[in-house]
């Protein structure tokens, strides 16, 4: 690996853009979600800005429990995040569909079918240190050495 | 104004300040061990009263299965909702989450299952199918027949006369299978489950 290669690395890693789409949740975990950005756990001290636009994003946060309006969407959103990039299901919706996964519903759980996943977090809602555990996680596991993998 | 300038210049020349400005960290991520999380076994013998399985909100989140000695609760991530409700309902204490063991003995509280039998007996056919099919009454008469009859006066209901009456409502454990043997739909189970707090006796704490 190159120098230049390293410091890719290291700015990657240093410097993640996250991305959320709500495909039909309760906005139980979206608080969850947005109390990471809050001083209190402070997302942006490790580099993981919060940019709404999956043009720009490299990690895609997905909360919720798939409804039919989320078909052939969510994967487009999905294509549009250019590599290197990773999903990240939030709470159990995803999941599984949790309370929602009734008879009768039209939610159309796991999240994984539509689009692949790096890392689910469970909970309902999952804790802001969860969140911001399995983000960590996934750059270290996605983005920490993409230039070693992808030559 | 100059002098508070240079107060300022030398404030911020610190070492320390330095420091903290450039390597500020909020606390590090750990979850204090009084927050709820998913349940845990604290040891005890399950003993299979499936209450934690009744009392459970989250569709396929719990549920007991054979453990190598006897039963065990097996929670399923992405299914449970860390309610705490197993954890309470439970009869014997078998799992643990945060502090709710610890608040339910400090506050004296409980939750505790009871199930009502209830017969319509206009679809009501006296066929017994739910008299030789409940578990219980299996235990307690294990002579009974295919009509339901029984001479036994331990068990939960049995046919009489064409009409099935119920004995023993109490022992009923709210397993529902007579509802699922029942040919008409006439029998139906209700699991009520209420909390109770004990008073504080006085003179005690």
């Amino acid at each position: 690996m190159t120098i230049l290669q390293q410091i890719k690395n290291k700015v990657r890693a240093r410097s993640i853009h996250v991305a959320y789409v709500d495909v039909g949740s309760c906005n139980g975990c979206d608080i969850e979600v947005l109390a990471c950005l809050a001083p209190r756990y402070d997302i942006e001290q490790y580099g993981i800005f919060v940019h709404n636009n999956p043009r720009e994003a490299d990690v895609l946060l997905v909360i919720g429990a798939y409804t039919p309006g989320w078909e052939e969407k969510l994967a487009m959103v999905w294509e549009k995040i250019p590599p290197p990039k990773a999903a990240v299901a939030i709470g159990n919706c995803p999941i599984s569909g949790c309370l929602f996964n009734r008879r009768e519903s039209f939610v159309d759980p796991p999240v994984k079918k539509h689009i692949p996943i790096a890392a689910e977090v469970p909970g309902c809602p999952p804790r802001p240190t969860e969140i911001l555990q399995a983000i960590l996680l996934v750059r270290d596991a996605v983005f920490a050495n993409w230039e070693g993998e992808h030559p | 104004m100059g002098q508070s300038m240079i107060w300022y210049l030398r404030e911020f020349a610190r070492i320390e300040w330095i420091k903290k400005f450039l390597f500020a960290k909020t606390a590090p991520l750990v979850t204090p061990s009084h927050f709820r999380g998913f349940p845990e076994p604290t040891g005890k013998t399950c003993q299979h009263a499936l209450f934690c399985m009744m009392s459970c909100p989250a569709p396929g989140a719990i549920e007991v299965v054979h453990a190598e000695d006897g039963w065990m609760p097996r929670i399923s991530k992405g299914h449970c909702i860390r309610c705490g409700l197993c954890v309470e309902a439970c009869p014997n204490g078998v799992l643990k989450s945060g502090r709710i063991l610890e608040t339910m003995e400090r506050e004296r509280t409980s939750l505790l299952f009871s199930f009502r039998i209830a017969i319509d007996l206009e679809l009501c056919t006296g066929c017994g199918n739910c008299c030789t099919a409940c578990p219980v009454n299996k235990v307690a008469d294990a002579q009974m027949g295919a009509g339901g009859h029984s001479s036994n006066d331990e068990v939960i209901m049995r046919v009489q006369a064409g009409d099935i009456v119920v004995i023993h409502e109490d022992k009923c454990t709210g397993c529902k299978t007579c509802e699922v043997s029942c040919p008409t739909g006439a029998i139906r189970i209700a699991r009520i489950l209420e909390g109770f707090q004990q008073p504080v006796q006085e003179g005690s704490q």
